[in-house]
């Protein structure tokens, strides 16, 4: 009794056609169609490939929908033990429609997959979702693909537990595993300080977060002369979210009037974000954005003046690009107007 | 300065009236350890009793809590003797001949402090994780006087020198026997190494000793390195027992006195040397509590790499938690003297793999090696027989209430296996 | 600037009654004992100090033992601030970020633990402050 495996290719490998042939919709087909048969021998008969989905990568992209629903009711009529896609290598429509629809695939009908492709590819981005193999950056990179696919595949198929990502030639999942290496670590530490001493590539085994630090400016002097201005990532808007910032993966930030506002109300505000209970926000939206105390503070002397506009955007999910985009941004429209400091919140 | 080491392969241990090494195997009365022990006053004092075994490779047999893993050595020519300032006297070491029992340690085992200290397997899946499951084992398991509770400093200052003792009695035993194997090792003054080798990388070893307080401590002739400032050792002075454990915590990653005699960032360099680094020096430094403390000891360890004119230096780290900061700022500030570094730490991931593993970072730590994560889970089955004892084995580290269960068999982190990912790279273990 | 590094500045922020017994009154430093807060409880109040303009003088991961063991903290923040630094600031939070990592292990049914975690914690202290602990202990106020 063998393993039973569906595998998904893009127009081109199913020698189709290429470009021009990207918008065909999903077809069916019986047992192996092309790359496949490189699987097949490779598990020796422990596995097969009974179906082949074969859908255009444009097709794909612009009809993500119904691709999706077609291709899952396949699947989940023919039911196997795995369900494989691509390899993609650097194509990145192709790389997008496979850890797409593997994602679908084990998300909704609970079946094992897995797919291949180059560090780049835009469909590494699930790396962390999906079991990716890492391949060469263009086909030409089949030879070791395959067989590198074809023996994880097994691994999985088979419930046995993956080594580490660079044992079993998967990408990283943000995971540390362990595993018993060839040298012992010294021995390890003096070959890549070596590399590095001769400027030769090393790879390091603990990449170092990135914390982006930024230095700080010098303090305020005279905060009685000062002009603060008010920002958030905590999502408050104008009532009705007249932009509509979305409530995670923001695309854009907000820019808003405080002329005449004394303090933000239920009424008035409310919050875009989607990360945490609105609750107490929209009830008190000065709890987030406090400009209530700012203008305690504007009346008392002790601030200059409140800055008469609030920059504003949803930090849930959203890139640490678009983050910096948004910022850089409107930091040039505070130092226009004169702004000295700015209070920026956050949930 | 040049040192011959002389192995003799040790393969067996057996208890006899007399005490001597023969064919590969040691011969050993523990009755006369044992007095060799008592005749220091602070063992005599503290320590009511101790009680001896053998572990072996392979067998079902289980070591805890483990206090410290020694080999025995013996000065045969030159000047000095082994454990300089705690057994010898202070004389500088690290030349003429040593002697080597390879292939056996002395463990002192037994309880200090009331939480789980250490194990070692000698078979089964937790022997993988130790070096010491490789090694016929010498124990010695030390009980305590009534009144020890309140004296846990004077306790432990005497089960370290007991194990020393031991270590010392028996190394003694390989003074007169031709060894299996020798080998030299030999690094030269500043002038005569840039003479010697022109063209060879300039490299040092930046050995950070763990050095916290009771049961954190390490002792460098004596001296306990907590008081001391950054400063220089030759390698072969760690081959005599320069540098010694009062570490206990955690067994992972603590450095055991083996693991100083036995220092692999200082075996791996030697090999290179000569070939493709010039091995200049170890430059050893602290991991105070007190902040000061660190930022001066981290000032200290570049002045000085900057001041040897190195291309290159390695640093390995012991501990948990605030090492990591001492780690970062040492392999910060020597980047920015212009040296290059590669680091050797451990990591605490979380037993999910998904934490952050380290305590602190910088984007110049850019050459890590990593000797796992502690946090892994791991099922350690049922000894046929315990070394020592089970008490509180039930809560040790990483596992919850419920760590020992009814079969005898112990599921915990691999933080409670002795040496697991030791930090000066002595392990093969990794992790991505 | 004269004050710092003197010991009149250290403020001892503990929940350890061991420090209390062995260092009370002993020295020019202030305990402020706290034995109702937990461990994470005395990082977090050194954080809000932090955030406030006082420094740390000690890190407050002392030692190998891990957070989620020991129920004793004690750690060294000034007495009076000196300006925030934010090194400290990142300090103290990735310390208590460190600590909630950790799977908890309670030890409050074993006494005898509990005094040796007591005593790890009170060691760490004094290695710190270069007071000497094992005397320390042949000297406590009763």
């Amino acid at each position: 009794m063998s393993f039973k495996v569906v595998h998904y290719i893009n127009q081109f490998f199913a020698n189709i056609g290429g470009e021009e042939m990207a918008h065909v919709a999903p077809e069916l087909r019986d047992g192996i169609v092309g790359p496949g048969l490189a699987f097949q021998q490779a598990w020796k008969g422990e596995a097969e490939i009974t179906k082949t989905v074969v859908c255009g990568d444009s097709y794909f992209a612009e009809h993500e929908k119904e691709a999706k629903a077609q291709i899952l009711e396949w699947v989940k009529a023919e039911n196997p033990d795995l369900f494989l896609a691509g390899p993609a290598f650097n194509a990145g429509r192709y790389g997008y429609a496979c850890a797409t629809i593997c994602k679908a695939v084990q998300d909704e009908l609970g079946v094992k997959v897995l797919t291949g492709m180059y560090e780049e590819n835009p469909g590494a981005d699930l790396k962390n979702s999906i079991l990716i193999v890492s391949t060469a950056n263009s086909a030409a990179g089949m030879r070791k693909a395959a067989p590198a696919m074809a023996k994880l595949a097994m691994k999985v198929m088979k419930g046995e537990k993956l080594g580490a990502s660079v044992e079993d030639g998967y990408m990283n999942q943000s995971v540390r595993v362990n595993f018993f290496d060839k040298e012992r670590g010294s021995k390890r530490a003096v070959k890549m300080l070596l590399s590095k001493l001769a400027d030769k590539p090393f790879t390091t085994e603990y990449p170092m977060p990135s914390f982006d630090r930024v230095a700080p400016n010098p303090a305020i002097k005279d905060l009685s002369k000062a002009t603060i201005a008010l920002c958030t990532s905590g999502g408050i808007v104008p009532k009705g979210n007249p932009d509509h910032i979305e409530s995670s993966s923001a695309s854009h930030y907000g820019e808003y009037s405080l002329a005449g506002v004394n303090e933000l109300t239920e009424a008035t505000y409310e919050t875009a974000h989607g990360g945490y209970d609105p609750v107490y926000a929209n009830a008190d939206p000065n709890r987030v954005l406090p400009v209530d105390v700012m203008r305690d503070l504007e009346r008392e002397g002790k601030i200059g003046k409140l800055h008469e506009t609030f920059y504003t955007t949803v930090g849930n999910g959203t890139s640490v690009a678009n983050a910096k985009k948004f910022a850089a941004e409107y930091a040039q429209k505070l130092l226009k107007a004169g702004v000295h400091a700015v209070i920026m919140t956050s949930t | 300065m040049k040192l011959e080491l002389g192995f003799i392969k040790i393969s067996d241990i057996q208890f006899s009236k007399e005490c001597k090494v023969e064919n590969g195997t040691l011969y050993v009365d523990p009755e006369a350890v044992k007095a060799f022990m008592y005749e220091d006053d602070d063992v005599k004092a503290w320590v009511k009793d101790f009680s001896f075994d053998v572990a072996k490779p392979g067998e079902s047999v289980r070591i805890t809590p483990v206090k410290d893993v020694i080999e025995p050595r013996v000065k045969v020519e030159g000047p000095g003797g082994e454990f300089p300032g705690v057994i010898s006297k202070v004389d500088t070491v690290g030349s003429g001949k040593t002697n080597v029992l390879r292939g056996m340690a002395v463990v002192t085992a037994g309880k200090i402090v009331g939480f789980q200290e250490g194990i070692i397997d000698m078979s089964g899946p937790g022997a993988d994780y130790t070096p010491f499951s490789k090694l016929n084992n010498f124990v010695v398991v030390a009980e305590p006087v009534d009144n020890y509770q309140e004296h846990k400093h004077e306790y432990e200052h005497a089960v370290r020198i007991a194990g020393l003792r031991a270590a010392t009695f028996i190394g003694e035993l390989g003074r007169n026997v031709t060894p299996d194997e020798t080998k030299e090792f030999e690094t030269y003054g500043i002038k005569e190494g840039i003479e010697k080798f022109p063209n060879l990388p300039r490299v040092a070893y930046v050995h950070m000793l763990q050095s916290q307080g009771l049961l954190h401590d390490t002792y460098v002739y004596g001296v306990d390195a907590k008081r001391s400032l950054t400063t220089i050792l030759n390698p072969t002075e760690t081959m005599d027992g320069a540098i010694i454990s009062g570490n206990c915590v955690s067994a992972c990653d603590k450095n055991t006195t083996y693991h100083h005699q036995n220092n692999p960032v200082v075996a791996d360099l030697f090999e290179q040397h000569g070939k493709t680094l010039n091995y200049v020096c170890n430059i050893i430094t602290n991991e105070n509590v007190y902040l000061a403390d660190k930022q001066r000891s981290s000032d200290w360890t570049a002045k000085l790499c900057r001041l040897l004119d190195l291309d290159g230096a390695i640093v390995s780290q012991e501990g948990f938690g605030n090492p990591d900061t001492d780690l970062i700022m040492n392999t910060k500030k020597i980047e920015q003297v212009g040296v290059k570094t590669t680091i050797i730490t451990d990591e605490y991931a979380g037993q999910d793999g998904k934490s952050q593993s380290l305590a602190d970072a910088d984007p110049l730590a850019d050459a890590v090696v990593t000797g796992g994560n502690a946090n892994e889970v791991i099922i350690l089955p049922a000894m046929d027989k315990v070394i020592g004892t089970l008490d509180y084995v039930d809560k040790i580290a990483g596992g919850h209430a419920g760590s020992l269960r009814e079969d005898g068999s112990i599921e915990a982190e691999l933080q409670v296996i002795t040496g697991a990912t030791n930090e000066m790279g002595f392990n093969c273990l990794s992790a991505r | 600037m004269g004050m710092i590094g003197n010991p009149h500045d250290f403020l001892i922020l503990t929940n350890n009654p061991l420090v209390m017994d062995c260092l009370d009154g002993r020295g020019d430093y202030t305990i402020e004992y706290h034995p109702e807060l937990n461990h994470r409880a005395i990082l977090v109040k050194a954080r809000d100090l932090i955030h406030k303009g006082h420094i740390l003088y000690t890190h407050p991961l002392a030692g190998s033992v891990k957070p989620n063991e020991t129920p004793y903290k004690s750690l060294i923040v000034s007495l009076v601030p000196h300006g925030m630094e934010s090194e400290h600031e990142i300090m103290i939070g990735n310390a208590i970020a460190v600590y909630d990592k950790f799977c908890k292990i309670d030890w409050s049914d074993n006494e005898q633990a509990l005094r040796d975690f007591q005593l790890i914690d009170y060691t760490l202290l004094c290695g710190a402050i270069g007071y000497d602990a094992a005397a320390g202990l042949s000297n406590k106020n009763h």
